[in-house]
């Protein structure tokens, strides 16, 4: 079984990377889990036709943990992939870090944690050590950074290393970078700036994704593109990313770069 | 705290917030304290206050409620578990309700100041989370600020213009879980009389919100020890009561401290003071049996009661020399000439 952890800054397309990973690996007949570690809750809602399904937190606030179900929490979405949202508290109430920990415990009693493939969409900052619960414990030990060629994605992106790079001095931690996915906004020379930035950090460029209207388009049909489009180019891109990451071998302990060389980075490549 | 002195830095003063601000609250004898966190903080802190209140002669069962929290809470918020405790808690009709927070809801962001209304009764909300830098000493300043607070709300402003020197005094921070606490009060109230001035508020030991709300009155307040001077400093802002910032430490400490009080009160010192030194030469002529004891010094130069110490030994000819007899130190040093008594007959059990 494969464990795969999509992390980057908010609003970068992770969910949307996440969802149309998961379909394209479906698709090669692969048996999919995709966990959203987010309150916000929206990873899974293309694979499920737009529908926000219940979270694990949602059953543990109304009802006790002691009734909960597999089937309560977990849903099947386009071609067989099992979706499951963590959500979490209010916002502004509580702390969401925990209840991504008890989320994870829950699944683990229930046993979910099982599949070809279990792909986390976790949410962008790592804000405390809830939010790192996928890399820890031997959940996801493959992190692919999701991020586009704008300074503070990139940003975004070398804090995640850092989380990785401190855990990976554990003696039983085995969480490595497995690649950066570029999600692009349609930046000048964006792919080279994040291809070098990979290299800093001692990673790869595992794809660029290119803009396409198509995405937008698919995702006010409520669907993946890989479902809405599948003869697109883009869903062949998302297909292709699949390859990589079923494929992909090559998990290293990052090197995270310091912000002035992160900005002189930009700077080469405006 | 004396009762177990360590030979080590450890001590009560260093331990949990909380149980510093339950060591005020629950010797508020009309209220609730509520401890809003895990159950584990209150049977923690309950067990030890009740433990150390038996050791003192005190039947009183603490006053202390837990709002209970476990993972639901810290995951959603506690805020509603809070509220039920203080709903709980007002039905018991109690003169005042405390809320302590703990490091589990501070780290969580619960609202407590916003729901720490009015209940029916007052509410006073105390910081009590240790893991911000807060200790004993932290939460036990804290759950007095809290309460002056309280009593502003309740009195209203002071009048304007000096105050009447009315020889009522406040006695702030009592160390209300040490072992001498009524015996350090004792010796107070004698050293006050010589000055035709008496203890007025307890502020806190064993009070009732009732007695606490005419803490106003006091013309001047004393407060326990120098690291509860803020505490004076807030109650003179709010109250305009001036204070002496320590009880009695030591010899000429206590004379000294005669001399503070007077010149506070108006008062002439000379006669007072002349008093004393009678009264500390008398008891010193009951230890004469100590003089020319070899013993050795119980403290480094620079600790805590260093100079007091060698003042005392001085005073009762007790010869220091490598070797000498380790004698007993009292932690924190005993209050007033009173206290000085007690801690030579400790001594003079170990020397013969």
């Amino acid at each position: 079984m494969k464990q795969i952890a999509l992390y980057g800054k908010g609003g970068i397309g992770k969910s949307t990377t996440s969802a149309n990973l998961s379909a394209a690996l479906a698709e090669k007949g692969l048996d999919i889990l995709q966990i959203g570690c987010d309150p916000k809750r929206d990873s899974t809602r293309m694979l499920m036709q737009g529908r926000f399904i219940p979270t694990v937190m949602d059953f543990v606030r109304t009802g006790g943990e002691t009734e909960i179900h597999l089937e309560d929490i977990m849903f099947t979405g386009y071609r067989g992939v099992r979706c499951v949202e963590a959500g979490g508290p209010e916002p502004g109430v509580g702390c969401a870090g925990r209840g991504i920990i008890a989320t994870f415990q829950i699944l683990e009693r229930l046993g979910a944690l099982k599949g070809d493939i279990i792909v986390y969409d976790v949410l962008g900052d790592v804000v405390c050590g809830g939010f790192a619960m996928p890399m820890r414990e031997g959940y996801a030990q493959e992190v692919y950074l999701v991020t586009s060629g704008e300074l503070m994605s990139l940003y975004a992106a070398n804090n995640i290393c850092k989380a990785i790079k401190r855990l990976s001095v554990r003696a039983k931690n085995q969480c490595r970078l497995a690649g950066v996915i570029c999600n692009a906004k349609n930046m000048e020379r964006e792919e080279e700036l994040v291809r070098e930035f990979s290299k800093r950090i001692n990673s790869r460029l595992i794809r660029f994704i290119p803009r396409d209207r198509i995405v937008q388009l698919s995702e006010l049909h409520k669907k993946t593109v890989i479902e809405y489009a599948p003869e697109s180019p883009q869903a062949e891109v998302y297909r292709c990313l699949a390859d990589d990451v079923s494929s992909n071998e090559r998990f290293t302990i990052p090197t995270p770069i310091e912000i002035d060389e992160l900005e002189s980075l930009a700077f080469d490549h405006i | 705290m004396n009762l177990n002195p360590l030979p080590s830095t450890i001590s009560r003063n260093g331990g949990c917030t909380l149980t510093g601000a339950l060591a005020v609250t629950t010797s508020v004898r009309d209220s609730i304290t509520i401890i809003h966190g895990p159950d584990g903080c209150s049977h923690h802190n309950f067990s030890l206050l009740h433990a150390t209140l038996l050791d003192n002669d005190c039947m009183t069962v603490p006053r202390v409620m837990s709002s209970g929290l476990g993972e639901h809470e810290v995951i959603f918020g506690g805020e509603k578990a809070l509220l039920n405790a203080i709903h709980r808690a007002a039905e018991e009709q109690p003169g005042i309700i405390f809320v302590l927070s703990t490091c589990i809801t501070d780290t969580i962001g619960d609202d407590v100041a916003g729901i720490c209304g009015h209940a029916g009764v007052p509410v006073s909300l105390i910081p009590g989370s240790g893991f911000l830098g807060g200790n004993f000493e932290t939460g036990f300043s804290n759950a007095l600020m809290a309460l002056s607070d309280t009593i502003r709300t309740s009195t209203g402003p002071p009048l304007p213009g000096s105050r009447e020197k009315n020889g009522l005094v406040n006695l702030i921070g009592e160390k209300n879980l040490e072992y001498e606490v009524e015996q350090n009060f004792a010796e107070i109230k004698r050293l006050l009389s010589l000055l035709d001035m008496r203890v007025h508020v307890r502020f806190v030991h064993k009070s009732s919100v009732n007695e606490l709300g005419t803490l106003p009155d006091g013309s001047l307040n004393i407060i326990r020890e120098p690291s509860l001077t803020h505490v004076g400093d807030y109650l003179q802002k709010l109250f305009g009561i001036p204070y002496v910032n320590s009880f009695p430490v030591g010899m000429t400490g206590t004379l000294l401290f005669i001399g503070e009080t007077a010149k506070k009160a108006g008062i002439s010192e000379e006669e007072p003071v002349q008093k004393e030194r009678e009264s500390q030469q008398q008891m010193l002529d009951e230890f004469s049996d100590l003089a020319g004891k070899r013993v050795s010094l119980p403290l480094l130069p620079g600790s805590p009661g260093y100079r007091e110490i060698c003042e005392v030994m001085d005073a009762a000819g007790l010869m220091v020399e490598t070797g000498g007899i380790d004698l007993p130190v009292p932690i924190p040093f005993p209050v007033g000439t009173a206290g000085i008594s007690r801690m030579l007959h400790g001594w003079r059990r170990v020397l013969s």
